[in-house]
């Protein structure tokens, strides 16, 4: 078998065609990585230009009352990621900018796709976009005719006569399409960490090695199943007409109909339902700013006693930002619940999506292409639950200020200095550990494995199977 | 031509694959239309829920008249308007149902008030998983602009060149006379076959949501697109059809060809614009903010005079002759300012995404799938454009609201019943 797959690898190393093929597509490949790190790079700069302008407006805040402080509240933005520029996954579809502030939790807007019109249905220039659809449609390419031109030439007769098996004329036919998969995948991979080789640490050399497994899988997979349609048909015009076929289906029809029918069966409320139900859930806490509010009186009584006074300006301590925590409190319940439900649907979405790679594995791939590049809905979650904890520390802190900073109740006047407010730290993004998106993604990875099982059989198959001529 | 016809059409009825590519091709084009179809009815069912609300919020404030003489409340032009509970809402057009667009990229629905933004966080997207949002929804317009050149390869591919490698052209060119009549009108009866598919498909849609009662411009146009489109595709087939030699190279030019012009030169231009132009953090937006503190710290009589400035009406006012001016609170100086301060900074903004928009037409000429799909776009009012179109609606109904409520409040003017009536029904008027 080696000593087949040595012939084909010298046979594709000096066809001429090939080799201009595989030229281009290494230009190619070589300028995805490029701009991608180029566009990585201006959009982090825009985002450090922003993060810093707006804490310099934080800290440049004079004094004033924490609760003042509060409403006027900051934004974070959504940063850069050093591996967008393999795969964006969702980026350019979630907003960028989320104002965090007091009582309320808004939601993240200004997405890319929200600032111009249509341009591309795939996204961007991307390494991702040439490895998910391009590089496998080359595969095809080369594949489609490994076996029928063999027979055509009736050099396959040849093979068996000089001792080589079915088999093993298979798996060397197969083997030399997948090596030249796994060289242009390695060469964006080589290039990826050249370009960035000072950014990259274990966690990014871990994604990018899980990144590489995922897209050798899947070429194999397809180098199989072209190596398989080969042998069993005699025309190689239908063979590859039928992987094309597949092709289309896998990359482009499934899933975006799965992805459809799913969001059906689990189904999402719309903004206004949802908003109508925190409201609602909202008004049975305390109001902040409603003195007369029930509650409001209850949590006061409580004070008194536990600072066994009967009244509130007897109080050392200031009542008004106690209230307004314990708004703040109530509110952070509701939002845990209702949120809560969202991430839950979204959950059961994604699982249905992952199953559904049992009749696609392109959804494995493409799946686990965006989860190890840190651009799939589970960091975008991570980042809008740590942009939501960040707010309630920032809240608390302001909060705290309020009530135990040395004003008394009802001192709307009093004011916190400028020191107290830049001490507040900055709101700092830190990426999902991989051991989380390993565990996320397994599923993903042992369906792609079964693939392999199952073309593997196919192997066998194909071989007994094949006819000579 | 008519037997070049009845000869394709024998081959056609024998090609099990080619009749395959057909029929998947229509499942596609049917789930995009009721895709399309599904999207509008939510739309329009929510709008319509969402106003029953806003209704009912009227009919109880109304009644809070009768039971109080003075009004209560909803007396004061400013309390009255903010709880008109006036939503704008962007109506989906019925030719929804053929191209769903950046639909779902933004909010469809936004309550009006004196305080209200077009760039406020609650005009983004409806609550949506964003990996679906990423893989977009399958509509009629991806069906056509993607995979119509598909099943048009899979019809033509091997027309001439299987000819040509078994050996039969010579006889061809001697029965037919014209190879090239010939190539033409064997690809023009897939092209004639398409066209009737897409015109069925297209009357199907309308049929889903009356588009031919409603809006039959929009059909019109959606068929005229479709033809060019296709007819771009045909022709570039045509050509290498006519030069090609064997059925692989056909097939290998044409997919190419498909991948070029598909996926490399829309997602090129979509990273150069990504480069040169990267996502607006809207800082300019955020330091609004700033500015409106400021406004705070100025003197009443500094920022009632800004507000003569903006209304100059306001100088023939009841209170302006009476010169008691103190009863009128300086929120509505504040917000009336504030809301100019806004348009200001939203100005670039809007600017600079009209750079972006421009950059992407200019592209137009070689990148033929970015064009028509913002044309079609267009046709279904779901292109950008549409949505700045509602934006700039809303904007006009902050500025109305701003200025009845400070006209009215200046002016004394009381509100009762009638009064509140015809503020809901004047300020949802853009005009």
């Amino acid at each position: 078998m080696w000593r087949i797959l040595k012939n084909e690898l010298i046979f594709l190393l000096r066809n001429r065609v090939i080799k201009a093929i595989t030229a281009g597509f290494i230009i190619l490949l070589l300028l995805t990585i490029y701009l991608g790190s180029l566009q990585t790079e201006t959009q982090s700069e825009t985002y450090k230009a922003a993060k810093s302008h707006l804490r310099e407006q934080w800290e440049s805040l004079d004094a004033v009352n924490p609760h003042s402080a509060a409403h006027y509240g900051t934004y974070v933005f959504k940063p850069a990621n050093l591996l967008s520029s393999l795969d964006e996954g969702v980026r350019g579809t979630t907003g960028n900018v989320l104002r965090v502030e007091g009582h309320v939790q808004n939601e993240i807007a200004h997405s890319e796709a929200s600032q111009m019109q249509f341009v591309s249905k795939f996204g961007k220039l991307k390494s991702s976009l040439i490895l998910q659809f391009i590089i496998p449609l080359l595969l095809i390419f080369l594949a489609f005719r490994s076996i029928s031109a063999e027979k055509e030439s009736g050099r396959l007769k040849f093979l068996l006569l000089q001792g080589a098996s079915k088999s093993n004329i298979l798996w060397a036919k197969l083997l030399s399409v997948w090596l030249f998969g796994l060289l242009l995948l390695f060469l964006t991979v080589a290039l990826y960490v050249l370009i960035n080789f000072n950014s990259i640490n274990t966690d990014t050399f871990k994604r990018l090695s899980l990144f590489f497994t995922s897209y050798s899988v899947y070429y194999f997979i397809i180098s199989r199943l072209t190596v398989f349609f080969s042998a069993i048909w005699q025309n190689a015009t239908t063979a590859l007409t039928t992987m094309l076929g597949i092709w289309i289906l896998w990359s482009i029809f499934l899933p975006n109909i799965m992805m459809s029918t799913i969001e059906k069966l689990y189904e999402l409320p719309s903004r206004d339902e949802f908003q109508s139900a925190m409201k609602e859930d909202r008004s049975e806490g305390i109001n902040g700013h409603d003195p007369k509010d029930a509650r409001a009186k209850a949590l006061k009584e409580k004070i008194l006693s536990e600072y066994n006074i009967d009244s509130l300006s007897a109080l050392p301590i200031n009542f008004d930002g106690i209230v307004m925590q314990a708004d703040e409190e109530y509110g952070n319940m509701v939002w845990d619940k209702h949120f809560g439900a969202i991430r839950d649907i979204t959950t059961k979405q994604k699982r249905a999506y992952q199953l559904a790679a049992i009749i696609n594995p392109f959804i494995s791939l493409q799946n686990t292409s965006m989860g190890f590049a840190a651009n799939d809905n589970y960091h975008h979650q991570a980042f809008l639950l740590q942009a939501e904890h960040y707010r309630r520390d920032l809240i608390k802190t302001l909060n705290d200020e309020h009530a135990y900073g040395g004003s008394k109740t009802g001192n709307w006047d009093w004011q916190a200095d400028n020191d107290f407010y830049s001490s507040i730290p900055d709101f700092t993004y830190r990426p999902l550990k991989f051991n989380e998106v390993f565990f996320r993604y397994r599923l993903d990875l042992i369906i792609l494995m079964c693939w392999v099982i199952l073309t593997c059989l196919f192997v066998t198959l194909s071989s007994n199977k094949m006819k000579i001529a | 031509m008519r037997s070049i016809f009845l000869y394709e059409w024998n081959h056609l009825k024998h090609s099990s694959f080619k009749w395959i590519s057909i029929i998947l091709f229509l499942f596609a084009a049917l789930y995009g239309l009721h895709n399309g179809k599904n999207l509008y009815e939510e739309q329009s069912a929510e709008i319509e829920r969402i106003e029953a609300k806003n209704q009912q919020e009227r009919v109880d404030n109304l009644a809070s008249f009768s039971k109080d003489s003075d009004g209560g409340r909803l007396s004061q032009p400013y309390l009255a308007i903010w709880f008109s509970h006036i939503y704008h809402y962007k109506k989906p057009s019925p030719a929804l149902v053929y191209s769903i667009g950046q639909a779902e990229q933004f909010g469809y629905y936004k309550r009006v008030n004196i305080r209200a933004s077009p760039y406020d966080e609650d005009m983004t997207n409806e609550i949506a998983n964003p990996e679906r949002l990423q893989v977009g929804m399958l509509d009629f317009t991806f069906v056509v602009l993607f995979l119509l050149p598909i099943v048009l390869l899979i019809l033509v591919y091997d027309i001439k060149s299987i000819e040509v490698e078994r050996g039969y052209l010579p006889l061809i060119r001697i029965q037919v006379g014209s190879l090239f009549s010939w190539i033409l009108g064997r690809t023009l009866f897939y092209y004639v076959l398409l066209i009737l598919l897409i015109i069925a498909l297209l009357i199907y849609g309308a049929v889903l949501t009356d588009v031919l009662i409603s809006d039959s411009m929009a059909f019109w146009n959606m068929l005229f697109y479709s033809f060019l489109y296709l007819s771009f595709w045909t022709l570039l087939y045509l050509v290498i059809l006519y030069f090609g030699k064997s059925v692989m190279g056909n097939t290998l030019s044409m997919i190419s060809i498909w991948i070029v012009f598909v996926f490399i030169i829309p997602a090129a231009v979509h990273q150069y614009i990504g480069i040169r132009k990267p996502v607006n953090l809207m800082t300019g937006m955020i330091d609004v903010r700033d500015m409106k503190n400021d406004l705070y710290e100025l003197e009443d009589s500094i920022l009632r005079k800004q507000l003569f400035v903006l209304f100059p009406e306001l100088k023939s006012s009841v209170t302006a002759k009476t010169d008691d001016q103190s009863f009128i609170s300086k929120n509505l100086d504040y917000y009336a300012i504030s809301n100019e301060l806004m348009k200001n900074s939203l100005a670039p903004i809007k600017a600079e995404s009209n750079e972006k928009n421009e950059m992407i037409s200019s592209t137009y000429w070689f990148n033929p799938l970015t064009y028509f799909s913002n044309k079609l776009n267009r046709i279904s009012e779901t292109h950008y454009q549409d949505y700045e179109i509602y934006r700039n609606e809303i904007q006009l109904l902050v500025d109305k609201h701003i200025k009845r409520t400070i006209l009215d409040t200046w002016n004394k003017v009381k509100v009762d019943q009638h009064q509140y009536e015809k503020y809901t029904i004047e300020l949802s008027k853009i005009k």
